[in-house]
């Protein structure tokens, strides 16, 4: 583990990647020292107004990066976007590996019929376009969600809610709140198939090497064999990599929420904030405030992910050592 | 290689099952009268029509009856016409197309399989070119730019850079307009004199020797094949540029120098064959994946394609639309996949041998 620190730390690449996360971990932890919540706001996630004036005015004093349509100050957004970020790509990136170790291990463990039977499920979900699918999801969910309800559904989002935003879950759901997890929810549904399959797969490798044979021999209960030889072995390497999709999904998230079908109007997400810029593209040339910095938020977000993720990898996969200097 | 083929081919029907099954449960998260422009498209505004509607089509039926019904459509007991049934190529009907879904779908898969088709070439084409020319130069200064620019350009979402191209190319400069033709064309195209071929403009202006139809639909296209394809450039040009490395690293490539053949004949019949046989399946799924960027790039460009319509649709609530394109691109995607896999085990004789 020190190793790796060691190798990521002396790679410039990764470096890079590594401070711009820490970066990004100080902004969210200080957003409200940053961008103070107005004393009057409910929820300090969504943008403070000033005024309701249709078109996004330019950088001033008062909004160091301008205001898009209907005013919602750009800077605030950006701010609290981080933290947006980092609580949707945590608890997706937990939620889709989580889902990946359960059906993977069951699968490789039981072999067989369970094992086909995880598999082809496997398969189904992996035969729809990501995107689409995440979006078909996000307009079942908000139809149902709309109509309130009780059901299994709304149990899931209740435990999402308290685990994303601490939300009690005695209390009836924030729809707000619901919006940002609705789209969550659609990105874990289709999310977590390549973390079984790429499980399943180590498993069934590990599960024939020398060690493992060993731990069966000197008769070993099967589950102590899953938990202490082939978990660790097998999947540990798989999980480090899995941290680093937490760019990916925020990215996935932003996408939903520019096509309108994340986060709330006027929410702070960074995806949300560029949706206000379709309705500007003929001005764009002047209104370059609207995109620019919501877009580099975004950009600079994923790529630091990026950055340590590729080195992670070429540390973690032995096979590629060397290939990519 | 046979029983490779025929293990893919028998789970194929599986897949397309398992898939219907999958639609069909979110479907069944709607209520029955949600569900009812599986069926109409106008519901009459009178009191107590909507229960008429759902007793006749079945709405409150047990779930698997209802499968069946949505699977092979339902008789009308008054008229004895059939009604429905997605074997049948019925979806449902649209509200936000305002038509039966599946009319929505072919009047404009045309526009989509044209961008995807402009994207495509550029995209395998450059991607791998660079890559192979990337792990030549490994570790000078060409290979440097290029990881960079590959690990940068995979960091931009699609709809951050097709604003940024909109920005300059429109907004700024005026040089390509969003949409998919201009206004005079468009008429022009709708006209009867101008005979639709394939539904593709850039290739019907031409078979109607329409030059100026045809450079005013390039200028249309150039912007979101562009926002399209660059995404996939950069995926290409890493798996590329991996796999070339791999490749040169093998003892053949040791062989083919001392035998003394010259370098550039090397890389080009002995070390780029061999590498393009991972690529291939990357770029296969890559050209299905455009079904995900397409959302995207045709909301940006108010391009009027199936990603658009699907991104309206999921944006009106409009479910019985979003699950029939999905379902449709499902469909699509398991042939891609199925087809993929085959040429694969052509090309591959690792599998072939198995």
């Amino acid at each position: 583990m020190k190793k790796i620190i060691l190798r990521l730390v002396k790679n410039p690449t990764s470096l890079i990647g590594i401070l711009l996360l820490v970066a990004f971990v100080v902004v969210a932890a200080i957003a409200p020292i940053l961008a103070p919540p107005p004393a009057n706001s409910r929820d300090s996630y969504m943008i403070p107004r000033s005024g309701f004036g249709a078109a996004p005015t330019p950088p001033s004093e008062d909004h160091p990066m301008g205001t898009t349509e209907g005013q919602y100050d750009i800077y605030y957004g950006v701010i609290w976007g981080t933290r947006t970020a980092f609580r949707i790509g945590v608890v997706i990136t937990f939620c889709t590996t989580l889902i990946g170790l359960l059906v993977g291990s069951l699968a490789a463990f039981y072999r067989g019929w369970p094992d086909e039977l995880l598999m082809r499920i496997t398969e189904i979900f992996q035969a729809f376009p990501f995107l689409l699918a995440a979006i078909t999801l996000t307009s079942v969910l908000q139809t149902l969600y709309g109509r309130g309800g009780t059901g299994p559904l709304i149990a899931v989002a209740k435990v999402l809610a308290f685990f994303t935003f601490g939300h009690d879950p005695a209390k009836p759901l924030d729809p707000v709140q619901l919006q940002v997890l609705t789209g969550m929810i659609a990105i874990i549904g289709f999310g977590w198939m390549t973390y079984a399959r790429v499980i399943r797969s180590n498993i069934m490798t590990v599960r024939d090497l020398d060690f493992a044979t060993a731990a069966r021999t000197i008769g070993a209960r099967p589950l102590r064999i899953l938990f202490r030889h082939l978990l660790p072995n097998a999947v540990f390497p798989v999980l480090v990599l899995a941290s680093m999709d937490i760019g990916a999904y925020v990215l996935s998230f932003a996408a939903l929420s520019f096509l309108g079908l994340g986060a709330q109007r006027g929410y702070a997400d960074w995806g949300q904030m560029i949706n206000f810029a379709r309705n500007w593209i003929p001005s764009l040339a002047t209104n370059w405030y609207i995109i620019l910095y919501p877009g580099l938020a975004i950009v600079l977000f994923v790529l630091a992910w990026n950055l340590v993720g590729d080195a992670l990898r070429d540390i973690l996969d032995p096979r590629l050592t060397g290939s990519r200097a | 290689m046979l029983a490779y083929i025929t293990r893919r081919l028998l789970i194929m029907p599986v897949l397309l099952v398992g898939v219907s099954m999958l639609i069909f449960a979110m479907m069944s998260l709607l209520t029955p009268y949600e569900r009812a422009a599986l069926y109409v498209q106008d519901i009459p505004k009178r009191p107590g029509a909507m229960d008429g509607i759902i007793a006749k089509y079945g709405l409150d039926d047990p779930i698997h009856v209802q499968y069946w019904h949505w699977m092979v459509g339902r008789k009308d007991a008054e008229t004895g016409e059939i009604k429905g049934g997605v074997l049948r190529g019925d979806l449902g009907f649209s509200k936000v197309g305002k038509s039966p879904v599946a009319t929505v779908i072919k009047r404009r898969l045309p526009a989509t399989a044209e961008l995807a088709l402009w994207a495509a070439l550029p995209m395998i084409g450059i991607g791998i070119w660079l890559g192979v020319w990337s792990a030549v130069k490994h570790n000078k200064p060409f290979d440097h730019v290029m990881r960079v620019f590959s690990i940068v350009g995979w960091s931009i979402p699609t709809f951050v850079f097709g604003l940024v191209v909109l920005m300059i190319f429109y907004a700024r400069l005026g040089w390509f307009p969003p949409e998919r033709l201009s206004e005079w064309a468009l008429r022009a195209v709708q006209s009867d004199s101008f005979r639709s071929f394939t539904g593709m403009y850039s290739i019907d202006s031409l078979l109607n020797l329409r030059l100026d139809i045809f450079v005013d639909s390039l200028r249309h296209l150039i912007l979101p094949v562009i926002t399209l394809a660059y995404l996939n450039w950069a995926y290409m040009l890493r798996v590329t540029r991996s796999s070339m490395l791999e490749t040169l690293r093998q003892d053949y490539m040791v062989t083919a120098r001392s035998k003394g053949l010259e370098e550039r004949h090397v890389i080009s019949r002995h070390a780029v064959p061999n590498a393009l046989v991972p690529v291939v399946t990357v770029g296969a799924l890559m050209l299905i994946g455009l079904l995900n960027g397409v959302v995207i790039t045709e909301t940006i460009f108010n391009y009027p394609g199936m990603g658009s319509f699907l991104a309206q649709s999921a944006l009106s609530l409009d479910v019985v639309s979003v699950l029939g394109v999905t379902l449709f691109s499902g469909v699509i995607l398991i042939g891609g996949n199925l087809i993929v896999d085959v040429l694969y085990s052509f090309i591959d004789p690792r599998i072939r041998l198995q």
